[in-house]
Protein backbone atom coordinates (compact mmCIF):
# COMPACT_ATOMS: atom_id res chain seq x y z
CA UNK A 1 0.00 0.00 0.00
CA UNK A 2 1.32 3.25 -1.14
CA UNK A 3 2.27 5.87 1.40
CA UNK A 4 -0.18 8.11 0.59
CA UNK A 5 -3.01 5.83 1.31
CA UNK A 6 -2.42 5.09 4.97
CA UNK A 7 -3.45 7.97 6.57
CA UNK A 8 -7.06 6.90 4.84
CA UNK A 9 -6.24 3.72 6.15
CA UNK A 10 -6.48 4.41 9.30
CA UNK A 11 -9.15 6.87 9.00
CA UNK A 12 -11.27 3.63 7.78
CA UNK A 13 -10.77 1.63 10.46
CA UNK A 14 -11.75 4.45 13.01
CA UNK A 15 -14.87 4.59 11.04
CA UNK A 16 -15.37 1.02 10.81
CA UNK A 17 -15.08 0.54 14.86
CA UNK A 18 -17.24 3.38 15.21
CA UNK A 19 -20.14 2.46 13.13
CA UNK A 20 -20.04 -1.21 14.64
CA UNK A 21 -20.03 0.58 18.15
CA UNK A 22 -22.94 2.92 16.99
CA UNK A 23 -25.37 0.48 15.01
CA UNK A 24 -24.46 -2.83 17.39
CA UNK A 25 -26.85 -1.92 20.81
CA UNK A 26 -29.50 -1.61 18.09
CA UNK A 27 -28.83 -4.64 15.96
CA UNK A 28 -28.17 -6.25 19.36
CA UNK A 29 -31.98 -4.96 21.02
CA UNK A 30 -33.22 -6.12 17.28
CA UNK A 31 -32.04 -9.40 17.61
CA UNK A 32 -33.16 -9.99 21.47
CA UNK A 33 -36.31 -8.53 20.07
CA UNK A 34 -36.68 -11.01 17.26
CA UNK A 35 -35.85 -13.76 19.65
CA UNK A 36 -38.62 -12.59 22.03
CA UNK A 37 -41.14 -12.36 19.45
CA UNK A 38 -40.43 -15.98 18.27
CA UNK A 39 -40.51 -17.14 22.27
CA UNK A 40 -44.14 -14.81 22.09
CA UNK A 41 -45.75 -17.06 19.64
CA UNK A 42 -44.39 -20.32 21.10
CA UNK A 43 -45.32 -19.18 24.51
CA UNK A 44 -47.78 -16.62 24.73
CA UNK A 45 -49.89 -16.13 22.03
CA UNK A 46 -51.66 -19.22 22.45
CA UNK A 47 -53.60 -17.68 25.20
CA UNK A 48 -52.66 -13.68 24.56
CA UNK A 49 -53.77 -13.70 20.91
CA UNK A 50 -56.63 -16.04 20.95
CA UNK A 51 -60.41 -14.96 21.16
CA UNK A 52 -63.38 -16.79 22.97
CA UNK A 53 -61.43 -19.42 25.02
CA UNK A 54 -63.31 -21.46 27.29
CA UNK A 55 -61.94 -20.37 30.06
CA UNK A 56 -62.58 -18.43 33.35
CA UNK A 57 -61.20 -15.02 32.24
CA UNK A 58 -59.78 -14.21 28.80
CA UNK A 59 -56.33 -13.56 28.99
CA UNK A 60 -55.81 -9.75 28.54
CA UNK A 61 -54.03 -8.65 24.73
CA UNK A 62 -50.43 -7.41 24.85
CA UNK A 63 -50.34 -4.65 22.93
CA UNK A 64 -49.27 -1.57 23.91
CA UNK A 65 -48.61 -2.82 27.45
CA UNK A 66 -45.32 -0.96 27.70
CA UNK A 67 -47.96 2.27 26.47
CA UNK A 68 -50.14 1.13 29.54
CA UNK A 69 -49.87 2.68 33.49
CA UNK A 70 -50.62 -0.53 34.90
CA UNK A 71 -50.82 -4.08 33.88
CA UNK A 72 -53.89 -5.52 33.48
CA UNK A 73 -53.76 -6.71 37.84
CA UNK A 74 -53.37 -3.24 38.58
CA UNK A 75 -49.94 -3.19 39.25
CA UNK A 76 -47.30 -0.53 37.68
CA UNK A 77 -46.25 -1.47 34.38
CA UNK A 78 -42.21 -2.08 35.10
CA UNK A 79 -39.83 -4.61 33.88
CA UNK A 80 -39.63 -6.32 37.33
CA UNK A 81 -43.15 -6.65 37.77
CA UNK A 82 -43.46 -8.13 34.11
CA UNK A 83 -41.35 -10.12 34.83
CA UNK A 84 -42.26 -11.50 37.73
CA UNK A 85 -45.98 -12.00 36.02
CA UNK A 86 -44.31 -14.26 33.43
CA UNK A 87 -42.03 -16.23 35.70
CA UNK A 88 -44.57 -16.56 38.75
CA UNK A 89 -47.69 -16.38 36.97
CA UNK A 90 -50.74 -14.00 38.17
CA UNK A 91 -54.42 -14.99 38.59
CA UNK A 92 -55.49 -17.97 36.31
CA UNK A 93 -51.93 -17.50 34.15
CA UNK A 94 -49.51 -20.48 34.87
CA UNK A 95 -46.34 -20.20 35.67
CA UNK A 96 -43.15 -20.22 33.26
CA UNK A 97 -41.35 -21.07 36.38
CA UNK A 98 -38.12 -23.43 35.15
CA UNK A 99 -39.41 -22.88 31.63
CA UNK A 100 -38.28 -19.79 30.35
CA UNK A 101 -34.57 -18.80 31.53
CA UNK A 102 -33.75 -15.43 32.30
CA UNK A 103 -32.19 -14.45 28.96
CA UNK A 104 -35.26 -15.71 27.50
CA UNK A 105 -37.54 -13.39 29.67
CA UNK A 106 -35.08 -10.64 28.65
CA UNK A 107 -36.07 -11.27 25.51
CA UNK A 108 -40.00 -11.28 25.82
CA UNK A 109 -39.55 -7.89 27.31
CA UNK A 110 -37.81 -6.57 24.64
CA UNK A 111 -40.45 -7.39 22.13
CA UNK A 112 -43.35 -6.61 24.57
CA UNK A 113 -41.59 -3.44 24.82
CA UNK A 114 -41.85 -2.66 20.91
CA UNK A 115 -45.42 -4.25 20.72
CA UNK A 116 -47.42 -1.44 19.84
CA UNK B 1 -11.27 6.80 -2.85
CA UNK B 2 -14.90 8.43 -2.66
CA UNK B 3 -15.67 5.01 -4.76
CA UNK B 4 -13.45 2.70 -2.41
CA UNK B 5 -14.72 4.62 0.91
CA UNK B 6 -18.73 4.19 -0.54
CA UNK B 7 -17.85 0.78 -1.30
CA UNK B 8 -16.88 0.03 2.14
CA UNK B 9 -19.83 1.73 3.47
CA UNK B 10 -21.75 -0.34 0.98
CA UNK B 11 -20.28 -3.72 1.95
CA UNK B 12 -20.61 -2.76 5.88
CA UNK B 13 -24.32 -1.87 5.61
CA UNK B 14 -25.03 -4.89 3.81
CA UNK B 15 -22.79 -6.92 7.15
CA UNK B 16 -25.08 -5.21 9.39
CA UNK B 17 -28.20 -5.42 7.57
CA UNK B 18 -27.28 -9.14 7.24
CA UNK B 19 -26.66 -9.52 10.64
CA UNK B 20 -30.11 -7.79 12.26
CA UNK B 21 -32.39 -9.27 9.23
CA UNK B 22 -35.19 -11.11 9.64
CA UNK B 23 -36.22 -14.42 7.83
CA UNK B 24 -39.73 -16.32 6.89
CA UNK B 25 -38.46 -19.23 8.79
CA UNK B 26 -38.94 -22.85 8.32
CA UNK B 27 -38.13 -25.96 11.03
CA UNK B 28 -38.76 -29.70 10.43
CA UNK B 29 -41.33 -31.06 12.69
CA UNK B 30 -42.11 -34.41 13.62
CA UNK B 31 -44.86 -36.13 15.76
CA UNK B 32 -47.95 -37.50 16.15
CA UNK B 33 -51.51 -35.85 16.24
CA UNK B 34 -53.33 -35.57 19.13
CA UNK B 35 -56.72 -33.90 18.33
CA UNK B 36 -57.94 -32.13 15.27
CA UNK B 37 -60.39 -29.13 15.11
CA UNK B 38 -61.94 -28.42 11.02
CA UNK B 39 -63.42 -25.09 12.07
CA UNK B 40 -60.69 -23.57 12.94
CA UNK B 41 -58.26 -25.27 10.84
CA UNK B 42 -55.94 -26.83 13.78
CA UNK B 43 -54.31 -30.07 14.36
CA UNK B 44 -52.75 -30.39 17.87
CA UNK B 45 -49.78 -32.22 17.67
CA UNK B 46 -47.58 -33.44 20.49
CA UNK B 47 -43.99 -33.03 18.64
CA UNK B 48 -40.69 -33.60 18.95
CA UNK B 49 -37.71 -30.94 20.20
CA UNK B 50 -37.95 -28.68 16.97
CA UNK B 51 -33.93 -26.89 16.95
CA UNK B 52 -33.94 -23.48 17.34
CA UNK B 53 -37.73 -23.22 17.57
CA UNK B 54 -39.10 -24.97 20.58
CA UNK B 55 -38.83 -27.72 22.74
CA UNK B 56 -40.87 -31.34 23.11
CA UNK B 57 -44.16 -30.39 23.57
CA UNK B 58 -48.08 -30.32 22.69
CA UNK B 59 -50.06 -27.87 21.33
CA UNK B 60 -52.13 -27.03 18.66
CA UNK B 61 -51.17 -25.47 15.06
CA UNK B 62 -53.09 -24.01 11.95
CA UNK B 63 -52.54 -25.84 9.19
CA UNK B 64 -52.38 -23.91 6.13
CA UNK B 65 -54.07 -26.22 3.41
CA UNK B 66 -57.83 -26.97 5.21
CA UNK B 67 -57.82 -30.36 3.36
CA UNK B 68 -55.01 -32.17 5.55
CA UNK B 69 -57.28 -31.23 8.84
CA UNK B 70 -59.71 -33.14 7.05
CA UNK B 71 -57.01 -36.26 6.13
CA UNK B 72 -55.31 -36.70 9.32
CA UNK B 73 -56.90 -38.38 12.29
CA UNK B 74 -55.59 -38.59 16.12
CA UNK B 75 -52.69 -41.25 16.07
CA UNK B 76 -51.08 -40.22 13.11
CA UNK B 77 -47.82 -39.66 13.40
CA UNK B 78 -46.70 -37.09 10.88
CA UNK B 79 -43.42 -34.73 9.39
CA UNK B 80 -44.35 -31.27 8.25
CA UNK B 81 -42.87 -28.10 7.95
CA UNK B 82 -43.56 -25.30 10.35
CA UNK B 83 -43.28 -22.39 8.81
CA UNK B 84 -42.67 -18.53 10.85
CA UNK B 85 -43.81 -15.41 9.39
CA UNK B 86 -42.12 -12.57 8.42
CA UNK B 87 -43.66 -10.62 11.03
CA UNK B 88 -43.48 -13.37 13.26
CA UNK B 89 -46.66 -13.12 14.40
CA UNK B 90 -48.25 -15.94 13.01
CA UNK B 91 -46.76 -19.70 12.30
CA UNK B 92 -48.52 -22.32 10.52
CA UNK B 93 -47.60 -25.97 9.26
CA UNK B 94 -47.49 -26.60 5.92
CA UNK B 95 -46.38 -29.91 3.92
CA UNK B 96 -48.27 -32.19 6.81
CA UNK B 97 -47.26 -35.68 5.42
CA UNK B 98 -48.61 -38.61 7.49
CA UNK B 99 -45.47 -40.74 8.18
CA UNK B 100 -47.40 -43.77 10.21
CA UNK B 101 -50.94 -44.74 10.44
CA UNK B 102 -51.18 -48.00 12.31
CA UNK B 103 -51.92 -45.88 15.60
CA UNK B 104 -54.66 -43.80 14.46
CA UNK B 105 -57.44 -43.52 16.17
CA UNK B 106 -61.29 -43.01 14.83
CA UNK B 107 -62.37 -44.10 18.11
CA UNK B 108 -61.44 -42.78 21.89
CA UNK B 109 -58.29 -44.32 22.82
CA UNK B 110 -58.65 -47.27 24.84
CA UNK B 111 -58.44 -46.99 28.55
CA UNK B 112 -55.38 -49.13 30.08
CA UNK B 113 -56.31 -52.43 31.44
CA UNK B 114 -55.36 -51.43 34.70
CA UNK B 115 -57.93 -49.00 35.28
CA UNK B 116 -61.28 -49.55 37.76
CA UNK B 117 -64.30 -50.45 36.38
CA UNK B 118 -67.81 -48.53 37.01
CA UNK B 119 -68.55 -49.83 40.69
CA UNK B 120 -65.34 -50.75 41.66
CA UNK B 121 -64.07 -48.84 45.09
CA UNK B 122 -61.76 -45.89 44.59
CA UNK B 123 -58.80 -46.36 46.10
CA UNK B 124 -58.08 -44.83 49.54
CA UNK B 125 -54.54 -42.98 48.84
CA UNK B 126 -53.63 -40.04 50.75
CA UNK B 127 -53.08 -36.11 49.29
CA UNK B 128 -52.38 -33.31 50.41
CA UNK B 129 -54.43 -30.48 50.16
CA UNK B 130 -53.91 -26.57 49.74
CA UNK B 131 -54.08 -26.41 52.89
CA UNK B 132 -51.18 -29.09 54.10
CA UNK B 133 -53.77 -31.24 55.11
CA UNK B 134 -53.98 -34.93 54.54
CA UNK B 135 -56.46 -35.50 52.78
CA UNK B 136 -58.69 -39.24 51.79
CA UNK B 137 -61.11 -39.94 49.54
CA UNK B 138 -63.08 -41.59 52.24
CA UNK B 139 -63.09 -38.10 53.74
CA UNK B 140 -65.95 -37.43 51.01
CA UNK B 141 -67.99 -40.52 52.09
CA UNK B 142 -71.76 -39.21 51.43
CA UNK B 143 -70.76 -37.09 48.72
CA UNK B 144 -70.72 -37.33 45.17
CA UNK B 145 -67.16 -36.27 44.00
CA UNK B 146 -65.91 -34.51 40.75
CA UNK B 147 -62.33 -35.22 40.35
CA UNK B 148 -59.82 -34.37 37.73
CA UNK B 149 -56.34 -34.32 37.70
CA UNK B 150 -54.09 -31.08 35.84
CA UNK B 151 -50.71 -29.27 36.70
CA UNK B 152 -50.58 -25.77 37.80
CA UNK B 153 -47.89 -24.21 35.30
CA UNK B 154 -50.05 -26.27 32.16
CA UNK B 155 -49.38 -23.31 29.55
CA UNK B 156 -52.29 -25.09 27.08
CA UNK B 157 -55.59 -22.89 27.08
CA UNK B 158 -57.74 -26.30 25.80
CA UNK B 159 -56.02 -28.48 28.57
CA UNK B 160 -55.85 -27.81 32.32
CA UNK B 161 -56.80 -24.06 32.53
CA UNK B 162 -59.98 -25.56 30.47
CA UNK B 163 -60.86 -27.81 33.11
CA UNK B 164 -60.06 -25.97 35.97
CA UNK B 165 -62.21 -22.98 34.14
CA UNK B 166 -64.97 -25.90 34.03
CA UNK B 167 -64.86 -27.04 37.65
CA UNK B 168 -64.75 -23.14 38.51
CA UNK B 169 -68.18 -22.49 36.75
CA UNK B 170 -69.71 -25.78 38.40
CA UNK B 171 -68.45 -24.72 41.83
CA UNK B 172 -70.18 -21.59 41.10
CA UNK B 173 -73.70 -23.07 40.15
CA UNK B 174 -73.53 -25.38 42.86
CA UNK B 175 -73.26 -22.97 45.40
CA UNK B 176 -76.72 -21.19 44.05
CA UNK B 177 -78.22 -24.39 45.16
CA UNK B 178 -77.57 -25.03 49.45
CA UNK B 179 -78.93 -28.62 49.13
CA UNK B 180 -76.34 -29.78 46.58
CA UNK B 181 -73.49 -27.98 48.41
CA UNK B 182 -73.37 -30.76 51.58
CA UNK B 183 -74.04 -33.37 49.19
CA UNK B 184 -70.98 -32.95 46.38
CA UNK B 185 -67.72 -32.36 46.57
CA UNK B 186 -64.66 -31.24 43.56
CA UNK B 187 -61.48 -32.28 43.24
CA UNK B 188 -58.22 -31.43 41.65
CA UNK B 189 -55.46 -33.24 41.59
CA UNK B 190 -52.17 -32.23 40.56
CA UNK B 191 -49.58 -34.67 38.80
CA UNK B 192 -46.48 -31.96 39.02
CA UNK B 193 -46.10 -32.84 43.00
CA UNK B 194 -42.22 -30.89 43.07
CA UNK B 195 -43.69 -27.72 41.72
CA UNK B 196 -47.27 -28.33 42.98
CA UNK B 197 -46.90 -27.65 46.72
CA UNK B 198 -49.43 -26.84 49.11
CA UNK B 199 -49.19 -22.86 48.89
CA UNK B 200 -49.12 -22.88 45.17
CA UNK B 201 -52.09 -25.23 44.79
CA UNK B 202 -53.72 -22.96 47.33
CA UNK B 203 -53.02 -19.74 45.02
CA UNK B 204 -54.15 -21.34 42.08
CA UNK B 205 -57.21 -22.40 43.35
CA UNK B 206 -58.02 -18.73 44.97
CA UNK B 207 -57.75 -17.90 40.78
CA UNK B 208 -60.02 -19.80 40.02
CA UNK B 209 -62.60 -18.94 43.23
CA UNK B 210 -62.44 -15.65 42.77
CA UNK B 211 -59.96 -15.61 45.82
CA UNK B 212 -62.49 -16.78 48.04
CA UNK B 213 -61.02 -18.95 50.62
CA UNK B 214 -64.47 -20.42 51.73
CA UNK B 215 -64.78 -22.22 48.21
CA UNK B 216 -62.27 -24.70 49.44
CA UNK B 217 -64.64 -26.16 51.95
CA UNK B 218 -66.66 -27.67 48.29
CA UNK B 219 -63.27 -27.34 46.01
CA UNK B 220 -60.19 -29.57 47.10
CA UNK B 221 -56.84 -28.68 45.53
CA UNK B 222 -54.30 -31.43 46.01
CA UNK B 223 -50.96 -33.47 45.07
CA UNK B 224 -50.12 -36.73 46.00
CA UNK B 225 -46.55 -38.37 47.20
CA UNK B 226 -45.45 -39.63 43.27
CA UNK B 227 -45.91 -43.48 44.39
CA UNK B 228 -49.90 -42.86 45.02
CA UNK B 229 -49.85 -40.13 41.85
CA UNK B 230 -48.76 -43.14 39.72
CA UNK B 231 -51.45 -45.81 42.03
CA UNK B 232 -54.08 -43.17 41.48
CA UNK B 233 -53.24 -42.67 37.48
CA UNK B 234 -53.33 -45.73 36.97
CA UNK B 235 -56.78 -46.52 38.55
CA UNK B 236 -58.56 -43.88 37.07
CA UNK B 237 -56.75 -44.52 33.45
CA UNK B 238 -54.59 -41.40 33.45
CA UNK B 239 -52.05 -41.11 31.13
CA UNK B 240 -49.20 -38.52 32.31
CA UNK B 241 -45.40 -38.67 31.48
CA UNK B 242 -42.99 -35.16 31.79
CA UNK B 243 -41.46 -34.10 28.24
CA UNK B 244 -38.73 -31.96 29.12
CA UNK B 245 -40.27 -28.81 31.75
CA UNK B 246 -44.04 -29.90 30.52
CA UNK B 247 -46.32 -32.71 31.49
CA UNK B 248 -48.07 -34.60 28.88
CA UNK B 249 -50.91 -36.04 29.92
CA UNK B 250 -54.35 -37.20 28.98
CA UNK B 251 -58.05 -35.69 30.34
CA UNK B 252 -59.88 -37.41 32.21
CA UNK B 253 -62.41 -36.85 34.83
CA UNK B 254 -64.13 -38.89 37.02
CA UNK B 255 -67.05 -39.23 38.93
CA UNK B 256 -67.35 -41.05 42.26
CA UNK B 257 -70.57 -42.27 44.23
CA UNK B 258 -71.33 -41.00 47.34
CA UNK B 259 -70.51 -44.62 48.36
CA UNK B 260 -66.75 -43.98 47.29
CA UNK B 261 -67.05 -45.90 43.92
CA UNK B 262 -66.33 -45.19 40.10
CA UNK B 263 -69.66 -43.74 38.59
CA UNK B 264 -68.33 -42.64 35.78
CA UNK B 265 -66.01 -41.85 33.24
CA UNK B 266 -64.88 -39.04 30.94
CA UNK B 267 -61.97 -38.92 28.95
CA UNK B 268 -62.12 -36.99 25.42
CA UNK B 269 -65.74 -35.40 25.17
CA UNK B 270 -68.15 -33.74 27.52
CA UNK B 271 -69.89 -30.77 28.06
CA UNK B 272 -69.72 -28.74 31.20
CA UNK B 273 -73.67 -29.31 31.35
CA UNK B 274 -73.45 -32.65 30.94
CA UNK B 275 -70.65 -32.95 33.99
CA UNK B 276 -72.96 -30.78 36.38
CA UNK B 277 -75.89 -33.01 35.55
CA UNK B 278 -74.30 -36.07 36.45
CA UNK B 279 -72.95 -34.58 39.69
CA UNK B 280 -76.12 -33.63 40.41
CA UNK B 281 -77.72 -36.51 39.66
CA UNK B 282 -75.20 -38.99 41.50
CA UNK B 283 -75.24 -36.68 44.21
CA UNK B 284 -79.14 -37.13 44.13
CA UNK B 285 -79.97 -40.56 43.50
CA UNK B 286 -81.04 -43.50 45.88
CA UNK B 287 -78.15 -45.63 47.48
CA UNK B 288 -79.54 -48.52 46.01
CA UNK B 289 -79.70 -47.24 42.55
CA UNK B 290 -75.93 -46.30 43.12
CA UNK B 291 -74.52 -49.53 43.14
CA UNK B 292 -76.19 -50.64 40.01
CA UNK B 293 -75.27 -47.29 38.12
CA UNK B 294 -73.41 -48.42 34.89
CA UNK B 295 -71.55 -45.00 33.39
CA UNK B 296 -70.03 -44.96 29.50
CA UNK B 297 -66.80 -45.94 29.27
CA UNK B 298 -64.80 -45.35 26.99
Amino acid sequence: MSRHLVPYVRWWWLLVVASVLAIWPTCRDRQASQRGEELFQQHCAICHEASNLDLKKQPPKLEGLFQSKTLPSGAPVTDEQVRKTIINGIGTMPAFDQRLSTEDVNDLLAYLHQLK
Amino acid sequence: MTLRKLAYLSLMATVLAMACRSGHKHYALRGQVMDKNSATSEITVNHEEIPGFMPAMTMPYKVKDPAVVEEVEPGDKIAAEVVLNDDGKSYWLEDVRITDESARKSTPPPAPSERLDVGQPVPDLPLVNQDGKTIHFSDFKGKAVLLTFVYTRCPMPNFCPRLSSQFARIHDDLAKTPDLIAKTHLLTVSFDPKYDTAPVLRRYGLAYLDNDTSGFAQWDFASAAPGDLRALANAFGLLYFEQGNQISHSMDIVLISPAGKIAKYWATDWTEAELEDALRTEATAAPARQTVQTGRLQ
